[in-house]
């Protein structure tokens, strides 16, 4: 796929990182605000999809790497998976850091209140871990199929 | 024949949709709601987390986060399996 | 209830709905994807509407980010 225009690539320059830090605000605000690991995946992924529709998939494979990319999806995915075997004392997914004065380990204010950052147990913890395997996962995929439709577009004109 | 058929049974399941939208609980009263209560009473002193749905989706129902983390690892290893004949 | 979150649930409602039927009607590709995502993103509004902040998000990211990038993808690769 050839690379767009330049007003597009300008506006990307723009906006790129604006979205990737929102994205990962979303997920490391997960257990405050509306939004977790999920939701802050796919919208950096979407930032992905937009760097390699205004680049095209040639000169966007300088600035993402799918090795790199898989390899923090599995490590994502094992991390969420240990988190919750860590809690296997009592039962599978025990919250073991809430309200124990370690890490996240604050007890929140009951009601209605601002949030504070330290509280929260393995959930920000597992909002990570999903935030990490979710928006490398969907980064692969989008970064496949364009590899993939690129090909087959050179294989049809050969 | 057989159109008139898929007509009739068609218009009786669209009949079957319609009457249970005209009899369906208004938006927000739920019929049962102990579940509710519990998790908008304790959620925040069991998880200290602030976001109720965040402590649902991955302290009391962690498991099904589990398990849609594995189908997004899934279909990724399906997309790469598909086109791995491809050379960039 | 008031009437002004009402008339915003009823318009939206409408243009989803024409909007997919835009998306079915189209003869050509782009514009018939183009429309889907119009569709999803005022899906993504009735579901913000709804208090469902959450879902609005994954439904604003995957379903008009996503969808629309693979789906150009596709149709790139395939003409």
């Amino acid at each position: 796929m050839k690379e767009m225009s330049r007003i597009v690539k300008t506006v990307t320059n723009f906006v790129y990182g604006f979205i990737i830090i929102f994205g990962f605000y979303i997920i490391a605000h997960g257990h405050l605000t509306p939004g977790g690991g999920f939701q802050g995946g796919a919208v950096v992924g979407s930032a992905f999809a937009l760097l390699l529709v205004s680049y095209g998939s040639l000169n966007s494979q300088k600035f993402l790497k799918k090795d790199i990319l898989s390899l923090f999806e599995g490590f994502g995915l094992i991390l969420f998976i240990v988190l919750g075997f860590s809690g296997l004392g009592i039962t599978f997914f025990y919250n073991f850091l809430a309200n124990s004065g370690g890490w996240f380990g604050n007890a929140a204010v009951i009601g209605v209140n601002p949030g504070n950052m330290n509280t929260g147990g393995v959930i920000p913890l597992m909002n990570i871990a999903v935030g990490l395997e979710v928006l490398s996962a969907f980064g692969v995929i989008v970064l496949t199929m364009a590899s993939a439709a690129e090909f087959t577009k050179k294989k049809e004109k050969s | 024949m057989k159109k008139i058929i898929f007509g009739i049974a068609f218009l009786i399941f669209f009949s079957f949709l319609i009457v249970s939208a005209i009899n369906m609980r208004t938006f927000g009263e739920p019929a049962y709601s102990e579940m509710d209560d519990y998790f908008i009473e304790n959620a925040q002193s069991e998880t200290g987390a602030n976001n109720v749905v965040t402590s649902v989706v991955f302290d009391y129902r962690g498991f099904d986060t589990l398990g849609e983390a594995t189908v997004l690892f899934t279909a990724v290893v399906g997309v790469i399996a598909l086109f791995r004949g491809v050379k960039k | 209830m008031s009437s002004f979150v009402e008339i915003i649930h009823i318009s939206t409602l409408i243009m989803i709905i024409i909007a997919s039927f835009l998306a079915v009607v189209f003869k050509k590709l782009l514009p018939s994807v183009i429309a889907l995502t119009v569709a999803s993103l005022l899906l993504s509004l009735e579901f913000y509407i709804l208090h469902a902040p959450d879902v609005a998000i994954a439904e604003a990211g995957i379903g008009a980010g996503l969808t629309m990038a693979i789906f150009i993808f596709a149709i790139r690769g395939t003409r």
